[in-house]
Parts: C-alpha cells; structure tokens; sequence
C-alpha cells in the first residue's frame, strides 16, 4: 500500500531526511548568492505594500467603518496579510515546468530524491529566506508609519491562524506543482500560470479582504481554494470568525488541500507516462 | 517615413513569432483583460463602500485608474524589445544592430512592438472617452492639455526605457531593472494624493510617477495649476534629454566583451 508521497514514503523519513534539510539550505545558500535578484524582489514586494497601505488608510479614516473593518483592523489585515503572503505564496515551484520542457527532470529521475518533496524541501528554504526580508521590511515600516498593529485577542486565534497558514502553504505548493506538471502535455506553461497569478492578486485577499464584496461573490470565493490563502488566515488571526465559522473554513481549507494533493499524484504519474526528456 | 515602415515590418514579424504559440498568446490575452476587469470591479466595489477616495468621487477615480493603464500600456506595447535586451548584449547579437544602416536606439526600442497590448489599449481608450465625457467642467483646453500631458507621460516612459537599456550596456542588468520601473509605475494606479509626504513629493518630482499617470487627469479636471503643468513638461523634457546622454555614453563604453 503506497503512503502519502509528501511526508511519509520512505526516502523521505530515514536518514535521508537530512538531504531535504540540505536542498532547503542550498536554497537559502543560492539565494545569498544571488543576493541583488532577491533583494530587488523584495523591494518590489514592499512597493506594493506601501501602496495597499496608503490606499487603505486613505479610504478608511479613523473613527469610519468599512463591513467590519476599522482602521486599525484593516491596516493589520493588509500588513499582517503581507508577512502572510511572503510565507504562503512564496516558491520555487515554478521552476519545475522549465525543468520538464528542457528534459532536466531526467536528471532528477535517477536520483534517489522524491522530486516532489525535493521541490517541497527547495521552498521551504525560499520561505525562510522570505520571511526573514518580510520581518525586516515591516520593522523598518514600523519604525517609519508607526502603523497601529493589533495583535489576535485570544491564544485560540493565535493556533488556528497558524494551523490556516501551514495548510495554505500546502494549497499553494500544490497548485503550483499542478500548473507546472502543464508542461509534460504542452510546452505553453506560463500562460496557465500567469492566470492563476491575476487571480491569486484579486481573489486570495492581499489587496482587500474578500468580504467587503458583494455576499454572493463572497460565498462563491469561500468555496474556491485561493480565499485560504492569505484570507482566511488573516480573519483568524483577527478574531473575526467565530469557533464553529473558523473550524468550518478550516475544514474547507484541510479538504482542499487533500484534494489537490491527490491531483498532484495522479497528474505526476500520468505525466510521467508521457514524459520524453524532450530536449535531452 | 523609412523608420515607420521598418517599425511595421518588426512588429509584424513580432507578432508572429507571437502567434506561433497560439493557445498561450490566448490565454495571455484572455489573463489581461481579466486583469484590467477585476481593478475596474474592485473599485467600484470600493468606491461604492467609501464613496471617496482622497476627495474624489467614483467617476474621478475611474478615469485616474484609465488614464494610469493607458500610459501603462503604451509602453509595454511600443517598447517591448527592452525586455529582450539583456539577452542581445549577453549572447553578443547587439554588435549586430551597430553595423546595420539604422539607428540602434530604434533598434533597441522599437525593435519588438507587441500587438497583442493593442485590443485592450483599444477598450481603454474608449473607455477614457465615455467616463470623461462624464467629468464636469471639461473644455477644449484642457483636452488640449490632457493630451499634451499623456505624451509627456510617453516621453517620460521612453526615458525610463532608455535608462533601463543603458543599464543593460553598462551592467547587463535589466530583467530587475525593468519590473522595478513597472512596480513604481503601479504605484500610479490611485491619484497620487493618497500618498504621504515626503512619499508623495518623492513620486511627484523624483520618481515622476505622479507627472505621468495623475497629472494628466488633474489637467483634465481643471486642478493642475498651470506651474505645475509647465513643471511637468520641463521634466518630461529633462528626462528624455537626459536618457539621450546617457544612451551616448553607454555606447561609447560598450565593449562588446560578450561576443
């Protein structure tokens, strides 16, 4: 009976767990070495960040209210939202369609690596990187806005807020790798991606909490995958749901991540059936 | 005359090259369209729960919001060959535009239009049109005006450009350089207004995003002093003149070490 590929087959649990703990390192090795790539992004991730920030406090003066937002509420919504973001939306996954449509995947065949999990391994060091960059440009933010940042009211939000992220890291690594495995039957691949990309700006919750639209939008957005993104972690880490609301976007968050999960499984193995090493 | 037609024959080869991937051309179509109707929705989803932003009502900030995507636009369509620059100067195909009887500035500029920015450049146009004709209080002059300060905004845009190309001779650094130009130009998304200072006099007269996307629709709506219309001229001017220097000095250190 195969196990679950990501965490629990073989080459993954024995000794072997230390070659992912290396991948994510030479990760964060590679991305040091590249510094002035990494630092531009990041710069260009904090521009976009000044702009949500400003747009907000703008339209929201203190003392107004927007649904259930006040100023304070949302400024953490949209600076919370950004560390949020650097976790969850950060990877390297991208990386894997190149890998397929060149033939370098071959490479990674004869290997006794699970590529997935390599994959996995490479964002976990990108996350760690990224995060570190996020804490340093909202501090310095800090230290310049003065912004007012709360902090979630109870121990329970701070719990499931992380439970919502970790389970948000998976949805998005596995998207992601979905989008990639396009490229075992079309060599097309950014198309598809820079798609999911408009869509992950507008519908995942960065520039706007998802429910200051329309109810039936909003309905229609807590039943597709991208609102568990940035979204629903961040409502948790407000409070704002309440215990049987957060279990229940909690679940529709676990089942989409088991969802895709599986899609990512049997779209490996039905692009491997397919894959030619085109290119090598 | 001669430089127009040789313009059309790149484009054209340009677009097909583009079109030999079709279905990815499609979606990257469909993707942009989507993109340009989700902000007009957010807004609107915004400003009907705000009502205001910055002082300005919805139909004020909806023509900011056009005026910003076409001045966006207008570049990535005409100036898409800067984005393959880097790659030119690295594989050593740029000391092939130098030997060629035609300007290399052009060639570098112009040298890989993309039509496909043109449907949606389309819409937005028309777009301008119906949404200004709605602004009170517009007059021939300042139509006069606002079209002025949109090709000042070009001007601007094809300095940058230049800039980035110049970049691209002297440090073969480009890719960053030119989504760094395109994440500041988003910051002209929302008038200006909304920014703090010293960020807002920063965007205005340094970085002049403001000059480019919201002054040309302040001029418009009648709330551009004329100082400030001759100042944004001035640096529309400036910049392009001043890119052209560059663009001189980089040539003349162009070793051409690649090939």
């Amino acid at each position: 009976m195969s196990l679950p590929l990501l965490i629990t087959e073989q080459n993954i649990l024995e000794p072997s767990m230390k070659k992912y703990y290396l991948v994510a390192r030479n990760t964060w090795d590679q991305t040091i070495a590249y510094r002035l790539n990494f630092v531009m992004w990041r710069f260009r991730v904090f521009l976009s960040l000044i702009t949500t920030y400003f747009l907000w406090l703008t339209l929201l003066p203190q003392g107004k209210v927007i649904g259930s937002y006040t100023q304070p509420t949302i400024l953490t919504y949209i600076l919370g939202g950004s560390i949020v973001s650097s976790i969850v939306l950060s990877t390297r996954v991208a990386d894997v369609a190149e890998e397929i449509t060149q033939g370098d995947l071959s490479n990674y065949l004869t290997r006794p690596v699970n590529y997935i999990g390599y994959y996995f391994a490479k964002d976990i060091g990108d996350k760690g990187m990224n995060i570190l960059f996020s804490l340093f440009e909202i501090t310095i933010f800090f230290l310049i806005v003065h912004p007012p940042f709360s902090f979630p009211p109870h121990y329970v939000n701070t719990i499931e807020f992380i439970i919502a992220m970790l389970v948000a890291i998976f949805i998005n690594f596995s998207i992601n790798m979905m989008l990639s495995f396009i490229g075992f039957f079309s060599s097309e691949t950014w198309a598809p991606r820079f798609i999911y990309y408009i869509l992950l700006s507008f519908f995942a919750g960065s520039l706007f909490p998802l429910d200051i639209f329309p109810h039936w939008l909003y309905i229609l957005l807590t039943v597709l995958p991208f609102s568990y993104l940035i979204y629903t972690p961040m409502k948790l880490y407000l409070g704002q749901l309440s215990l049987s609301s957060a279990m229940l976007a909690l679940s529709i968050a676990l089942a989409w991540a088991i969802i895709l999960y599986f899609c990512v499984q049997i779209l490996w193995k039905k692009g491997l059936k397919q894959y030619s090493a085109e290119g090598k | 005359m001669k430089y127009l037609r040789l313009w059309w024959f790149l484009t054209l080869n340009t677009l097909q090259t583009t079109l030999a991937w079709r279905y990815g051309t499609l979606i990257f179509l469909i993707g942009k369209f989507l993109r340009f109707g989700f902000f007009f929705f957010f807004l609107s989803v915004l400003l009907g729960r705000a009502q205001t932003l910055a002082g300005y009502n919805a139909t004020q900030v909806f023509f900011f919001y056009l005026t910003f995507a076409l001045v966006d636009s207008i570049p990535q369509l005409l100036f898409r060959e800067v984005y393959r620059f880097r790659q030119q100067v690295l594989s050593g195909n740029f000391d092939y535009y130098l030997v060629r009887p035609i300007s290399v500035l052009f060639r570098s500029l112009f040298g890989g239009s993309d039509l496909l920015d043109m449907p949606l450049t389309i819409i937005n146009i028309v777009l301008l049109v119906i949404i200004g004709a709605r602004l009170p209080g517009i007059s021939f002059f300042s139509s006069i005006a606002y079209i002025v300060l949109l090709m000042n905004a070009i001007l601007i845009a094809a300095a940058l450009h230049i800039g980035v190309l110049c970049l691209g001779i002297l440090t073969t650094e480009v890719d960053n350089a030119i989504m760094l130009y395109r994440d500041i130009s988003q910051m002209g998304r929302f008038p200006i207004d909304i920014y703090k200072e010293p960020l807002r006099g920063l965007l205005t007269f340094v970085i002049p995003v403001g000059v480019m996307m919201t002054m040309p629709a302040k001029v418009l709506m009648g709330i551009l002093s004329p100082q400030l219309f001759i100042i944004s001229c001035c640096i529309g001017i400036a910049a392009f003149l001043l890119s052209l220097s560059l663009w001189h000095y980089a040539l003349r250190s162009y070793t051409s070490a690649s090939s």
